[in-house]
């Protein structure tokens, strides 16, 4: 493939995208209307979606700011539902080691699940890498302008959802849909089922303190078990 | 006040995160026992945020056939893993749930 300008990769970025927003602008809704229903003020619950860009932390932060937990609590746990973006950084930062400083922070700022891998595979494609940032910028200013779009009509029709709705499942389900495909290898399933058993077994310790034990007992039973079936 | 906080905390440290790799390290320089424990980070966080959803709506465990969620949950996760579309887990679990809470009255 020829090398093409910094407006074509930013366009074929947005055209990739743009498919993709039939998942996300609702788990955003979803998100807004969980901002509204925690107790945060509107400026609170957008403040927290533009600058964190994360529909997990964002969630988390909702649901512990509601039972009234700690900043310090509430920023460990927002950070532990937060460290798969170190597993991204690393994948993505090779590609991206020649741009300058400004440029790698603002990729960094807009990184999230969907575009990561995006990026690694438009970069790893053949061909001039000349302008392929620009690749990555499309996709991100569109994941990020469409989420905090649906985040704030969630946090504007929040309270006028009916509970009937169950509309809280959807986020559950959205959870699920990442999980499934992440479970690659029996390491990764055991990892998940230690986690989920952990995350149940513990679910009295406070503040949801449960979410960072659990995570942390299933990364350690997805390491045990690899170190296990390489003797 | 507190809530400021927390939000300010948890944008920095969400960017923090992001930013390791891509503007402080070198991916070289990690011990490898390292960048092995953060290949299990999505299965673990994902499913520890997954489990509460599905077996303790109410706050309290319950594994009963007469937990809608779960039944939901595990009926969406069971498509899912042979579709594998973003859609599905949506497009299944949610009528899904309003068939089983209709059916349950």
């Amino acid at each position: 493939m020829t090398a093409r300008s910094a407006r074509e990769e930013f366009l074929a970025g947005f055209r990739e995208v743009a498919p993709m927003l039939v998942g996300t602008m609702p788990f955003g809704l979803v998100v807004g209307v969980a901002g509204s229903a925690s107790g945060l003020t509107a400026l609170q619950a957008m403040a927290l979606s533009v600058l964190s860009f994360s529909g997990i932390a964002q969630l988390i932060v909702c649901q512990l700011l509601a039972v009234g937990s700690p900043p310090l609590v509430t920023i460990l746990a927002g950070s532990v539902v937060s460290l798969r973006f170190v597993m991204y950084s690393a994948a993505v930062s090779p590609h991206i080691a020649h741009l300058d400083r400004r440029m790698r922070a603002l990729i960094a700022f807009l990184m999230v699940d969907q575009s990561f891998a995006m990026t690694t595979r438009r970069f790893a494609e053949p061909g001039e890498r000349a302008s392929r940032e620009w690749h990555t910028l499309g996709a991100c200013a569109t994941f990020y302008v469409s989420w905090q779009l649906s985040v704030a009509i969630g946090i504007a029709v929040g309270a006028q959802v009916p509970a009937s709705w169950s509309l809280d499942f959807a986020v559950v389900l959205t959870f699920i849909s990442l999980l499934v495909p992440v479970i690659r290898k029996r390491a990764d399933l055991a990892a998940a089922l230690v986690a989920t058993a952990v995350a149940l077994a513990a679910a009295g310790l406070p503040y949801r303190l449960a979410l960072v034990v659990a995570s942390i007992a299933g990364i350690g039973a997805g390491v045990a078990f690899d170190a296990w079936r390489k003797r | 006040m507190s809530t400021w906080l927390a939000i300010l905390g948890v944008a920095l440290a969400t960017f923090l995160l992001r930013a390791s790799f891509i503007l402080f390290a070198d991916p070289g320089k990690f011990p490898r026992a390292f960048r092995h424990a953060l290949l299990f980070v999505p299965p673990a966080v994902l499913a520890a945020i997954v489990a509460p959803g599905l077996a303790m709506p109410h706050g309290t465990l319950d594994l009963s056939p007469g937990n809608a969620r779960l039944v939901a949950g595990i009926l969406t996760i069971a498509v899912a893993s042979r579709l594998r579309h973003p859609l599905v887990a949506i497009a299944v679990g949610m009528p899904a749930l309003w068939l089983l809470q209709w059916l349950m009255g």
